[in-house]
């Protein structure tokens, strides 16, 4: 307990540059519609010069903390203070004239426009109308020259990977000139080295007088960046510790609030259901080449076999063509070469139909904008591969009602919580949704299940529940392909693990001798 | 083909393709910031007849009434496409409908033909025309003098307005905003832009442009007021503006290349050429669906091009 | 502030009720219109009432209009749904004129009972293929649709021109001494007459009846069948579709066709019931299709509600020519239109949301941190 510092002024924290917080909130509350507490009297406060983290799992409130802080929420109770007096942030621009500044996790970039544009966007350090792209270039070449950031003014933002992309997004905070930089989950998209640069990059803001808030769920890089950490649970703020004096075990009872075992449990199905290592994949790929959206060459070569009850992981940092591998193999992107097989004969590329009949059953990444169709039910959602065979119909008519009877069984089975098989799908939570989308797809009796990201955006609980279907489901004989950018996901559930880097699969290793440094070594292109 | 009938034919065609290059550009910014707006038919028609009715009813001196009326024209249309802007922008209605909506209210049998009778401007002769300016007096020059140098001051305007709008989208912080609002209207109100401010603006002006676009047909082209006299010429601009990858310059061009195709029946009939005169007529019409099909193609192979958010409502809280 | 926020449900009797509400605020509207303009309104509008519904002839007249706009309404719905916009039931509609009418000239010779089905056939055949047009540009290179089968409704007229007009045509009357100074079509046989129904002195068009049956087809196909399933899927996501294994295109491709053909059977019903005769000035002058839009939208593209809303809008559009003249005022029924237009449209998205003057709160956005569901 000699760690913790109760939040406020009187702390005697490493972070010595004044004594009045640059930004601090005061019991902040917010409520969203439908009774939902997302903040509950939240309080911290970052000094100048510091690096102050906001610790939580997903769904403790950090992202909502957030969007009050940059003004695109207002709370219901509470103040946001900057320099210690109560801030009026409106909107994100009055919050950026506070000199607040969010790198987004979901990162706030226009694709079709240059860095020099976007980095001008919405503020110039010119008056007047005149927009000049020599000038702000030759001012951005400055500026991260001093950060020795590598950026070409002139890219444009699809050009650039993940990384640098946040890079610009960090750029056009310094050249406003902010003094807190809100830093939202930025290691997500980064491979290890990228982000010993982001951290350097930090330590120097920092240095320079500046505040970072630094929101994560990982304890390690918590612990290596931060001078404070604030833990949230479930919407409210548990306490406020100095960095030095905690440890990860601490952190993390702090976090979940109780005690978690040393190390994390695996609960994966090794060896559980997966069969013997010679016989022969369910889902074979061999050779398998794919162009991405604009045509370039995203999937070089890629080889893969899962065996019947194997659950193998494919981690990687995101843009690495995880999404392309997922939908070549569930046949929504045609292969440019090589071959896929299921059981041993071959699926023919770039037909989606051809894929479901062959008992290939995918859970996708985006799943309210392609998993299910919004404005249907609950039943149509769970009919809408089934339709063409299995549902129960009289000649050309689909039997609506008799399909009712069965999604309700499919929904008491899966946890399905809603008012009725009549409800729509865009009613429902995340949650929810997902387990529609799980539902059907198992329901299916698949050969193959592929898994993009299933439980992005869940609670715990949901998380939970996603993770318990998906090892159940192998335990089944059914293999499962898991794609994810949650290395701790894929090293809980996989027997195995491939690592995807810039197309090509760079390494497969067994799960139970992986180590978290030889897979970021290999995420990194670095093995 | 002889010199003369070359120099007729883009006079011509400078002639006709004058209110699409207004229409367009109109429609170009609109499109720009997010909204589609498929009324421009009928806020040219509300353009044309308002413009037309204030020309008859003003006295003084030609040119004043004239720009009178041009300003009356264009507050017309941006007044039409003020609705469109409450629904889409405001109320969120599905933007392709609402369009629609302004077409059939304002259209050739709707408001604009309901305020030409009530007006009773529909047999009337026109008693202002926008005539030809010779431009420091080079109009005499051989082939570049009628093109260039002898138009009316609406074709000069229009010229004008292509340059202005290039360089307000790519050389100034508001074009760079508007650029920011169509691709990604979530971004830009992250940056502290006002998205619906810049929607509301820049459908406005649109509509305005379409009305000076329809005043052209008016003030210019002849002066008379019939029902639906702008037969389409609205749904040409905005074919054009795919036509164009949403760039002013590229449209002025389009926008030449249709008002040659309008104006080529006359044109080689009066040059002794015999077909019927459907098959003239139709020709913008066939060449917009080959261009639109052409475009369709060249847009799916390049990345910039339509507005990314166009025709999508923005609402903060969602997705 | 005026904000507006998204309710989650919209309850039932609001869908009811908008179409009503919607009919008396243009009503109001279009009588400040009427009022500014010097018009009484309370007398136009009855002038309207008697014109459509009470004075002798008045409701054959209405079922005049209300019978192609119970086609270009089904046509318009049936894309629309799908978010395929389909504004070219005024050039399929041609096309079925056309087609039926070149049908009914060259097969003049058969009996009724047989005849009537050909040109029903060819004229759905011809509004089905010009859909395909714009259809198969949409499915295969993603062009835009609205533009296509938009122009093509020009092109359509000046192919009915040039066959009346400008051209020794099958279609045009070569003979009859009337003809050769202002060209007109062939006169179609006796056979070639759709009979109708007569209920004392009102005359229910065969067409309508024919319309009646088609809609009801419709309702089933979408409510009931593996077509209508997807189709319902199409038009609410299409990645959706698409990961479910449906033939997007043969779906864009089949919606098109259909939603063409049913202009198209409206263009026979137009020759067959009405003009026998293929006369390109009144087809084009009635704007069947784009008042189609209309009355699809007021029906909340329910095909079903279409029916009624075909006799609402046949009755304006009739009393629209009907009182043609210096006293009433030319434009009103389109002005009017528009407005309804525009009050369904804000309606149903008001449904959908609510009005909040003052301060928004917020709604947690889907995958919100807090699951309320659990």
């Amino acid at each position: 307990m000699s760690g913790h510092v109760e939040a406020g002024p009187t702390s005697t924290g490493t972070a010595t540059a004044g004594l009045v917080p640059a930004v601090a909130a005061a019991g902040v509350t917010k409520r969203f519609a439908g009774g939902v507490v997302a903040n509950d009297r939240v309080s911290f406060d970052a000094r100048r010069g510091e690096v102050h983290a906001l610790l939580g799992e997903n769904g403790a409130g950090k992202t909502t903390l957030c969007n009050i802080l940059t003004g695109l929420y207002r709370p219901d109770e509470g103040e946001v203070q900057v320099n210690g007096s109560p801030a009026r942030l409106h909107s994100p621009h009055e919050a950026q004239r506070a000199g607040i500044f969010m790198v987004h996790q979901h990162l706030s970039l226009v694709d079709s426009l240059t860095v020099a544009e976007n980095v001008v966007l919405g503020w110039s350090r010119h008056r007047g109308l005149r927009y000049s792209p020599r000038q702000v270039e030759a001012e951005i070449a400055e500026i991260a020259a001093r950060y020795r950031m590598q950026v070409d003014p002139r890219a444009r933002i699809w050009q650039l990977s993940l990384g640098e992309r946040q890079r610009i997004d960090i750029l056009k905070a310094l050249y406003r000139d902010a003094t807190i930089l809100i830093l939202d989950e930025p290691t997500t998209v980064l491979t290890p080295s990228e982000t010993e640069q982001l951290f350097s990059s930090v330590r120097e803001m920092v240095a320079a007088g500046r505040s970072v808030v630094f929101i994560s769920h990982k304890l390690p890089e918590v612990l290596a960046i931060a001078n404070r950490i604030t833990i949230l649970r479930k919407g409210r703020s548990v306490t406020t510790v100095d960095a030095a004096g905690v440890d990860a075990r601490e952190l993390a009872r702090l976090m979940v609030g109780h005690d978690m075992p040393a190390g994390r449990v695996r609960r994966a199905a090794n060896g559980s259901g997966a069969a013997p290592a010679d016989q022969r994949g369910v889902l074979e790929l061999e050779s398998v080449c794919a162009d991405g959206d604009f045509g370039v060459q995203v999937l070089r070569d890629v080889s893969l076999s899962v065996r019947p009850g194997e659950i193998v992981g494919i981690a990687g940092v995101a843009g690495n063509g995880q999404r392309e591998l997922a939908e070549v193999i569930a046949g929504l992107r045609s292969h440019t070469r090589g071959t896929v097989r299921v059981d041993g004969s071959e699926l023919r590329g770039g037909d989606p139909r051809a894929a479901i009949n062959r008992g290939i059953a995918y859970v996708p990444e985006d799943r309210m904008g392609t998993g299910v169709s919004p404005s249907l039910s609950v039943t149509e959602n769970l009919l809408l591969k089934s339709y063409r065979r299995d549902a129960p119909h009289a000649g050309p008519l689909l039997m609506m009602d008799r399909a009712d009877t069965q999604s309700l069984a499919l929904m008491e089975q899966f946890d399905i919580r809603t008012r009725g098989p009549h409800a729509l799908v865009r009613q429902l939570s995340g949650g929810n949704v997902q387990k529609v989308v799980l539902a059907r797809e198992l329901s299916s009796q698949p050969r193959v299940l592929v898994a993009a990201s299933p439980a992005r955006g869940l609670d715990v609980g949901a998380t939970e529940y996603v993770h318990g279907v998906l090892v159940d489901t192998a335990r089944r004989g059914v293999g499962i392909l898991l794609i994810s950018e949650d290395l701790d996901e894929i090293v809980e559930l996989s027997d195995r693990i491939a690592v995807l880097y810039e197309g090509r699969i760079v390494g497969i290793v067994d799960a139970a001798q992986a180590s978290y440094e030889q897979l970021g070594m290999m995420m990194a292109g670095a093995a | 083909m002889n010199t003369d009938l070359i120099v007729a034919i883009v006079v011509s065609a400078i002639a006709y393709g004058t209110p699409l290059v207004l229409a367009g550009l109109g429609e170009l910014l609109t499109e720009r910031s997010g909204v589609l707006n498929l009324g421009v038919e009928g806020m040219m028609l509300m353009g044309a007849v308002t413009g037309f009715f204030v020309s008859q009813q003003l006295g003084g001196p030609g040119w004043a009434v004239l720009i009178v009326a041009m300003i009356v024209a264009a507050g017309a249309g941006g007044l039409m496409a003020l609705i469109h802007a409450f629904l889409s922008i405001t109320v969120r209605v599905n933007q392709i409908v609402s369009g629609l909506a302004l077409t059939i209210f304002a259209g050739a049998v709707g408001l604009s033909s309901y305020v030409g009778q009530v007006w009773g401007i529909g047999g009337q002769h026109g008693l202002h025309q926008l005539n030809r300016v010779d431009l420091l007096g080079l109009g005499e020059l051989p082939v570049v003098g009628p093109i260039l140098f002898d138009q009316d001051p609406f074709v000069y305007l229009s010229w004008g307005l292509v340059v202005l709008v290039a360089w307000y989208l790519y050389r100034t912080r508001f074009g760079l905003y508007l650029r920011a609002v169509g691709e990604s209207p979530r971004s830009a109100d992250a940056m502290g832009i006002n998205v619906t401010r810049y929607r509301y603006v820049h459908t406005v002006v649109g509509g305005a442009l379409a009305g000076l676009g329809g005043a052209y047909f008016t003030l210019a082209i002849a002066p008379i007021w019939t029902d639906g006299l702008t037969a389409g010429a609205g749904w040409i601009a905005i074919a054009l503006v795919i036509f164009a990858f949403w760039r002013p310059d590229v449209l002025l061009i389009g926008a030449y290349l249709f008002g040659a195709l309008s104006s080529l029946g006359f044109t080689l009939q009066a040059h002794g050429v015999q077909m019927p005169s459907e098959f003239f007529s139709s020709l913008p019409y066939l060449m917009t669906v080959v261009v639109l099909a052409g475009a369709s193609t060249t847009l799916a192979r390049r990345r910039i091009g339509t507005p990314a958010s166009l025709g999508v409502p923005y609402a903060r809280e969602e997705g | 502030m005026i904000s507006i926020e998204r309710s989650l449900d919209t309850p039932r009797w609001q869908r009811v009720a908008l179409p009503f509400v919607s009919l008396i605020l243009a009503a109001i509207i279009s009588g400040l219109v009427l009022a500014a303009s010097g018009h009484d309104p309370i007398a136009t509008y009855r002038q309207i009432y008697a014109a459509s519904f009470t004075s002798p002839g008045a409701l054959t007249s209405t079922f005049v209009y209300a019978t192609p706009l119970l086609f270009t309404g089904l046509c318009v719905a049936v894309a629309f749904r799908m978010r395929v916009w389909n504004i070219g039931g005024e050039g399929q509609l041609y096309m079925g004129a056309i087609g039926a009418s070149g049908a009914g000239l060259l097969l003049g010779g058969l009996p009724q009972p047989l005849l009537i089905p050909v040109m029903i056939v060819a004229g759905v055949l011809a509004g089905a293929l010009w859909a395909m047009i714009p259809g198969l540009l949409r499915a295969y290179l993603q062009t835009n649709e609205i533009l296509v089968s938009l122009m093509l409704n020009y092109v359509a007229g000046l192919v009915m021109y040039f066959l009346i007009y400008d051209s020794q045509s099958f279609w045009r009357d070569l003979t009859s001494p009337t003809a050769l100074v202002f060209p007109t079509g062939k006169t179609l046989s006796a056979s070639a007459t759709w009979p109708g129904v007569v209920i004392g002195s009102f005359t229910l068009p065969t067409g309508f009846l024919v319309g009646v049956g088609v809609a009801v087809l419709l309702f089933v196909l979408v409510r009931g069948t593996r077509f209508g399933f997807e189709m319902r899927v199409m038009g609410d996501s299409t990645s959706a579709a698409t990961y479910a294994g449906m033939r997007t295109r043969r779906i864009i491709l089949a919606v098109m066709a259909l939603s063409g053909g049913i202009a198209g059977l409206g263009g026979a019903s137009q020759i067959g019931d009405f003009g026998h005769v293929l006369d390109p000035r009144g087809l084009q002058q009635a704007q069947y299709g784009y008042t189609g839009i209309v009355v699809a939208a007021l029906a909340l593209y329910n095909p079903l509600a279409v029916i009624v809303v075909s006799i609402l809008i046949g009755a304006l559009t009739n009393a629209g020519f009907a009182l043609q003249g210096p006293s009433f005022p030319a434009g009103l029924v389109g002005t009017m239109e528009g407005i309804i237009l525009f009050s369904v449209l804000g309606g149903e998205m008001l449904g959908r949301y609510r009005i909040r003057i003052g301060s928004p709160l917020r709604v947690a956005p889907a995958d919100a941190e807090a699951d309320p569901g659990r």
